[in-house]
């Protein structure tokens, strides 16, 4: 049995709230929350502190309202849409009929590797649709980028009203239809100079001792021991499923590196590939899925020269 | 490359005489046998010299034994049989006051078909197993240019130091059921799944232990394979290593046979 806006929609029910005052955040928030608990249904709040701390004060005490903290959730959407699908089988597993979640991702996520959160955004259309979750996702107007909020419009059905009624969104595509069109993500300014390694049709090992010979102990032992996981499954994938040559390039700046992995073939045909598991590891799902929760940023894109994955670890935001 | 063991730092494989040669010319076989059976013979061990030749030019004289006598020519090894073999032989020399037996065999011209070589790397795996904890060392040498590169890795693999790209062996006593070491990955993973049926490995007590303490890089289809295999087997199996992303795959995937344990 589900309620409010949700009410008789099967799956999951995913609206923006873009707002442009706290007032109008909260316009919108403290009756979606009120509203669940009032229903019996599990409700939470994934916000950062300010906006944690402005709805928690409009909440009445012991409001009911869950605050989901402590956890880095958006640190990696791969990591975000696993540790979201379990939460909401928990729920669904203990009896919940409907599941309220209103988040915000941080600002730190607009910049350079916004491209893989708004890949998050319409991926999760999908992901979350096994759960009679109704979520919201907000976002301020007044720091978030023309471009981004282009995105949230392609990417969420419908946006949620501080009148509480809800309007669809005019430009949302269909996740498969957005996922599977190109976007080149923004050039690393290492990419312009030339590679520290360039190698053409390296096996696995090779691809993770050109890592390691560009380990100048810029990073944590374990990001560069996360990234050899991550460059050893591109590089196996692409001479497993793409076309030749498979050419890897590393880059190594002062507090960070940069990887890419290229070859001919056209990359993956599954739309989520890298944001959720393939179920029985078909052309080098799980491998993607695995890349995606290993490195601090990934994007991949089709170009006339082929299919190209990038990887970064360390600082995504140069 | 030779790996010789029990020279050097107390690692994991230390010490302990299980060396491996894999090699392109005759001649590297006479130095490698020379300098291993020499180390032995300063250590008051027996030495035997197993070839096809006769060693040229040594300022000692090994025992000489003819391959024949020690394997049957042209048949299959039973592994049993041959561990057995040399077992005698090192009881008697210590019987006979030496500090153990230390043999160097240079065994190509025995393992010329598939079944050959599949027997003779179930008997290299029981070898392997007694010098962990006899006084009995050997140099396994092989010859890349007659029998392949797969053939002799497929050997190469059972020591704890080759040109192998991973290694499969025993652990120190108290370490576990089996030690692997060096990398194993999409192109090792055939090689390391055939070392694993060879090895037959059975829990020692109520889990199967691998010392991975050595091992450089696991990827995750062999985390998912070591995971069947122990769920076949109806056991856990715990992989003890210092990779910390290998702990942190093995809880991606929610592996719910195979317990990955950091170590150090």
């Amino acid at each position: 049995m589900r309620t409010g806006a949700a009410a008789g929609h099967t799956g999951y029910f995913h609206a923006a709230v873009q707002y442009a005052s706290d007032e109008e955040l909260l316009a919108v928030t403290v009756p979606f929350l009120l509203g669940g608990v009032a229903a019996g249904e599990p409700t939470f709040v994934s916000f950062g502190e300010r906006t944690a701390d402005l709805v928690r004060s409009a909440l009445p005490r012991d409001s009911g309202v869950q605050f989901l903290t402590g956890g880095d959730v958006y640190a990696r959407p791969t990591a975000a849409i696993r540790s979201y699908r379990n939460l909401l089988a928990e729920q669904v597993a203990a009896g919940a009929g409907q599941i309220r979640i209103i988040g915000e991702m941080p600002v730190s996520a607009f910049g350079s590797t916004w491209d893989w959160w708004a890949r998050y955004e319409s991926a999760i259309n999908h992901a979350y649709d096994d759960f009679p979750l109704w979520s919201m996702c907000a976002y301020d107007a007044r720091i978030t980028p023309a471009a981004v909020l282009a995105d949230v419009a392609s990417t969420h059905p419908r946006y949620a009203l501080p009148d509480g009624t809800h309007v669809d969104s005019a430009a949302y595509a269909d996740p498969r239809t957005y996922l599977a069109e190109d976007r080149p993500p923004i050039p690393d300014p290492l990419q312009a100079g030339p590679a520290t390694v360039e190698l053409v049709g390296p096996t696995p090992g090779q691809a993770r001792h050109a890592v390691h010979t560009a380990d100048r102990g810029q990073l944590p032992a374990a990001d560069v021991d996360d990234l050899v996981v991550a460059v050893s499954e591109t590089v196996t994938n692409a001479l497993r499923y793409g076309a030749p040559p498979v050419v890897l390039r590393v880059w190594s700046g002062a507090d960070r590196i940069v990887v890419t992995v290229t070859d001919r073939g056209p990359g993956p045909k599954d739309p989520y590939a890298g944001l959720l598991p393939a179920r029985d590891n078909a052309a080098g799902g799980r491998g993607l899925w695995i890349t995606h929760q290993s490195c601090n940023h990934v994007a991949a894109c089709g170009d006339d020269d082929g299919w190209t994955i990038r990887m970064i670890a360390g600082n995504t935001a140069a | 490359m030779v790996g010789t063991s029990g020279t050097t730092s107390a690692d994991a494989r230390q010490p302990y005489g299980h060396a491996c040669l894999t090699y392109d010319h005759p001649a590297r076989f006479q130095t490698a046998a020379r300098d291993f059976l020499a180390a032995g013979l300063a250590a008051g061990e027996q030495v035997w010299y197993l070839a096809p030749e006769a060693p040229r030019g040594w300022d000692f004289a090994p025992r000489v034994v003819a391959l024949g006598d020690q394997y049957p020519a042209g048949s299959v090894i039973d592994p049993d049989a041959g561990l057995a073999a040399y077992a005698r032989a090192t009881e008697r020399a210590v019987a006979d006051g030496f500090t153990g037996l230390r043999v160097a065999a240079d065994v190509t011209t025995l393992l010329v078909t598939p079944t050959q070589v599949d027997a003779f790397a179930r008997y290299e795996i029981k070898v392997d197993r007694y010098i962990r904890t006899h006084p009995f060392a050997a140099l396994c040498a092989f010859d890349r240019t007659r029998m392949g590169d797969e053939a002799v890795d497929q050997l190469a693999c059972l020591h704890p130091e080759s040109e192998a790209p991973f290694h499969l062996f025993a652990p120190r006593p108290g370490r576990g059921d089996a030690a692997l070491s060096g990398e194993i990955d999409e192109t090792t993973r055939p090689a390391f799944l055939q070392a694993l049926r060879r090895a037959e490995l059975r829990p020692g007590r109520d889990e199967l232990v691998l010392d991975g303490e050595e091992l450089a890089f696991i990827d995750h289809n062999s985390l998912l394979h070591l995971d069947a295999q122990a769920r076949e087997l109806g056991t856990t199996a715990v992989l003890r290593t210092a990779l910390p992303a290998a702990a942190r795959l093995a809880g991606l995937l929610e592996l719910t046979s195979l317990r990955v344990e950091a170590v150090r």
